[in-house]
C-alpha cells in the first residue's frame, strides 16, 4: 500500500467518531427540521404531510411577527449598551493601573455562570416584596412584572452578564496596538480623545467586528435567562423572544411543524445578518498591524 | 501588568487614577453583589428570612437550607450526581475524538481534507434552537428520551469548536518532533500519545475548562430531552425547585450556590489560561 492511502485511511479512521457526531447530530437535524416544517405534526399522532402550509400559518401570526420584534428590541438595548460599555471598561483596565488584572477577573465571573441559573438568582434580586433591590432602593417596584419594564430588566441582567466577556476582548484588542503608533500621535500633540477615537478606535475594528457579530448571533437567541425571569412570554407577553417562542409552540403547544418553521426563519435571519456584516465591515477601511 | 499594557497607559495624573479606580470598584460591585447577596441568604434560617428586612446580614450563619435541599423530598444529591456524570462523559469523549480528529485535520494529507474541514466550521454557525426539535424527534424515535444517553449522545463525540481549537494549536508542533517519533517506529496512536499531547497540554487544560463549564451550564437540552426527576440535571433542578417554592428563596438560593460555586472555584483556579484564551478563541 502506497504511503498516501494508508494516510488517507488512517485519517478518515481518526475522523470517523466526531464525522459520526457531526452528521448525526448537526447536519441531518438540518434536513430533519426542513421534513418537520412541511408536516403537521403534535408529538403522539403520526405526522400529516402539509406542505407550505405551516409556513404560510407562521407568517399570518400575528404572535410570531411580534416575538421578532420583541428579540429586535432586546437585541437593540443589549448590543450597543454592552458594547460602550465594555469598550469603556477596557480603557480603564489598560491604563496600567494596578489591579486591572483583578478587576478583569471580577468582571468576567458573571459570564462563567450558567444563565439559566443567573436568571434564578435575579428573579430574587428583583422580587417586588422580598427582593435585594426594592430593600435597597426603599420602593416596590414590579421589575419583572410590569409590562413596562419586563423586556428592560431582562435586557439589563444580559448586559451584566455579558459585560465582563466583551471587556476581555477589548482588552484584547487595545493591548495589541503597537505603542509606537500611540507615542508617535501624543508627539504630534494628539489629545487623549484624539488618541481614542482617530488611533485606537479605527484600529480595534476586529475585534469590534467579532464582539458586534458573536453579541448579535447568541442575542437573537436568548432563552435561559428569560425562561427564568419571566416565563411563558412574561407580562402581557413582552418578552416573548423568538427562542421562547419555538420551544413553546414546540414542547408546550405540541405544534412540530409550525415551531420547525420559525426555526428556520430565526436561523436564515442569523446568516443574513452574519454575512451582511462581515460585508459592512470588509468594505471599510481595516488596518493591517501585521507588518 | 504587562509591559504593552503599561505603555497605553500614557501620562496618567492622579486624579485620572483616582476617578478610574472609583468607576472600576462600582463596577466589581455590581457584578459581584448578585453573588454575594445571593450566598448570604443561602446562609440564613427562612425564619429570619421572613421576618427581617432581606438585606440584615445572617443572624445565626446556618446551613440548614443545604441539609434540607439535599436530604429529604427535594433531594438534590441525584441532579448533582447526573450533571457530574454527564459533563465526565462528554468531557472524555469530546478531548478523545476532538485530538484525533485535529490532528488528521492538522498533520494529514488525504482527499477531500478542505471541504470536510469545511463542513465541520459550518456547523459552528448551526443555532442549537434549530437542532433541539429534529433531534427530540430523533431522540424519541430511538427511545433515547429521559435516558443517561439521551443526554450526552449529541455531544460525546467531539465538537467542531474544539477541532478547530486544537488543530490551530497541532498546526504549531515542529515537524521534526513528529518525523523524529516515526522514524524511531511510532505509529500514529504513539505519535499522539507520547509527543502531540503532551506537547499541547495548555490547549487541552483550556478545552477540558471550556468544556466543563459549557455543559455544566446546559441547560435547554436537558429541559427538553428529559422529564421528572430521574435525569435531572443541576440547571433544570434549579429552575424547577425555583417554579415550585416560588417564594422559599433561602432554600433556592441554596441550589442556586450549590450550581454556582464548583464552576468559581474552577474558574478562580485556573483563570489565567481561561481569561487568555476567551481571547484568543472566543469561547460559546
Amino acid at each position: 500500500m502506497s504511503r498516501s492511502s494508508r494516510e488517507t485511511g488512517t485519517a478518515y479512521a481518526l475522523l470517523a467518531p466526531s464525522l459520526f457526531g457531526i452528521t448525526a447530530f448537526l447536519v441531518l437535524p438540518i434536513f430533519v427540521v426542513l421534513w418537520l416544517s412541511l408536516n403537521r405534526w403534535n408529538l403522539i399522532s403520526p405526522a400529516e404531510f402539509v406542505g407550505l402550509d405551516n409556513v404560510r400559518q407562521v407568517f399570518a401570526d400575528g404572535a410570531f411577527r411580534r416575538s421578532l420584534l420583541i428579540t429586535t428590541g432586546f437585541v437593540v438595548i443589549v448590543i450597543p449598551a454592552q458594547t460602550a460599555l465594555g469598550l469603556f471598561a477596557a480603557t480603564l483596565l489598560t491604563r496600567g493601573l494596578r489591579g486591572s488584572a483583578l478587576f478583569r477577573v471580577v468582571y468576567v465571573l458573571p459570564w462563567i455562570c450558567a444563565p439559566l441559573v443567573l436568571g434564578v438568582v435575579w428573579k430574587w434580586i428583583l422580587a417586588p416584596s422580598d427582593g435585594a433591590l426594592n430593600a435597597l432602593i426603599g420602593q416596590r417596584v414590579e421589575w419583572l412584572a410590569d409590562p413596562a419594564l419586563a423586556l428592560p430588566t431582562v435586557a439589563a441582567v444580559t448586559i451584566w452578564t455579558q459585560v465582563g466577556y466583551v471587556t476581555l476582548f477589548f482588552v484584547a484588542g487595545l493591548t495589541a496596538i503597537p505603542s509606537h503608533l500611540l507615542d508617535a500621535a501624543r508627539i504630534d500633540g494628539a489629545s487623549p480623545r484624539q488618541v481614542f477615537w482617530r488611533i485606537k478606535l479605527p484600529l480595534l475594528r476586529p475585534t469590534t467586528f467579532f464582539v458586534l457579530v458573536t453579541g448579535i448571533i447568541s442575542s437573537f437567541q436568548v432563552f435561559d435567562s428569560i425562561y427564568a425571569l419571566t416565563p411563558q412570554g412574561g407580562p402581557e407577553g413582552v418578552t416573548d423572544v423568538v427562542a421562547g417562542r419555538i420551544y413553546y409552540q414546540a414542547f408546550q403547544s405540541r405544534n412540530i411543524g409550525q415551531a420547525s418553521v420559525m426555526a428556520l426563519v430565526l436561523f436564515i435571519l442569523l446568516v443574513v445578518i452574519t454575512v451582511g456584516q462581515q460585508r459592512w465591515f470588509r468594505s471599510r477601511t481595516t488596518y493591517d498591524l501585521s507588518s | 501588568m504587562s509591559a504593552a499594557e503599561r505603555v497605553h497607559a500614557g501620562r496618567t495624573r492622579p486624579l485620572d487614577a483616582a476617578v478610574a479606580y472609583l468607576l472600576l470598584v462600582a463596577g466589581a460591585l455590581v457584578t459581584l453583589a448578585p453573588f454575594v447577596l445571593s450566598g448570604m441568604t443561602a446562609v440564613k434560617s427562612p425564619q429570619q428570612f421572613a421576618a427581617e428586612p432581606v438585606l440584615n446580614l445572617p443572624q445565626p450563619l446556618t446551613f440548614s437550607n443545604f441539609t434540607t435541599l439535599f436530604g429529604g423530598r427535594y433531594d438534590f444529591v441525584s441532579p448533582v450526581v447526573v450533571t457530574a456524570q454527564v459533563v465526565a462523559v462528554i468531557l472524555v469523549g469530546q478531548i478523545v475524538f476532538s485530538v484525533l480528529a485535529a490532528y488528521a485535520f492538522a498533520r494529514l494529507r488525504f482527499p477531500g481534507r478542505d471541504a470536510l474541514f469545511w463542513v465541520y466550521l459550518a456547523t459552528l454557525m448551526v443555532p442549537q434552537i434549530v437542532t433541539i426539535i429534529p433531534l427530540y424527534a430523533m431522540f424519541a424515535e430511538a427511545g433515547l428520551r429521559n435516558t443517561f444517553w439521551g443526554l450526552v449522545l449529541p455531544q460525546v463525540f467531539g465538537s467542531p469548536y474544539g477541532i478547530f481549537l486544537l488543530r490551530e494549536y497541532f498546526r504549531g508542533i515542529p515537524e521534526d518532533l513528529i518525523s523524529a517519533a516515526r522514524l524511531d517506529g511510532c505509529n500514529t496512536m504513539q505519535i499522539l500519545r507520547y509527543v502531540v499531547v503532551p506537547v499541547s497540554r495548555p490547549i487541552l487544560a483550556t478545552l477540558t475548562i471550556i468544556t466543563i463549564v459549557s455543559h455544566w451550564n446546559n441547560f435547554l437540552w436537558p429541559l427538553v430531552i428529559t422529564s421528572g426527576p430521574t435525569w435531572q440535571t443541576l440547571t433544570l433542578a434549579t429552575a424547577n425547585l425555583q417554579s415550585q417554592y416560588n417564594g422559599n428563596w433561602t432554600l433556592v438560593m441554596a441550589a442556586t450556590t450549590v450550581a454556582i460555586v464548583p464552576l468559581l472555584v474552577l474558574f478562580l483556579t485556573f483563570q489565567r489560561h481561561v481569561v487568555r484564551s476567551i481571547t484568543i478563541t472566543g469561547f460559546k
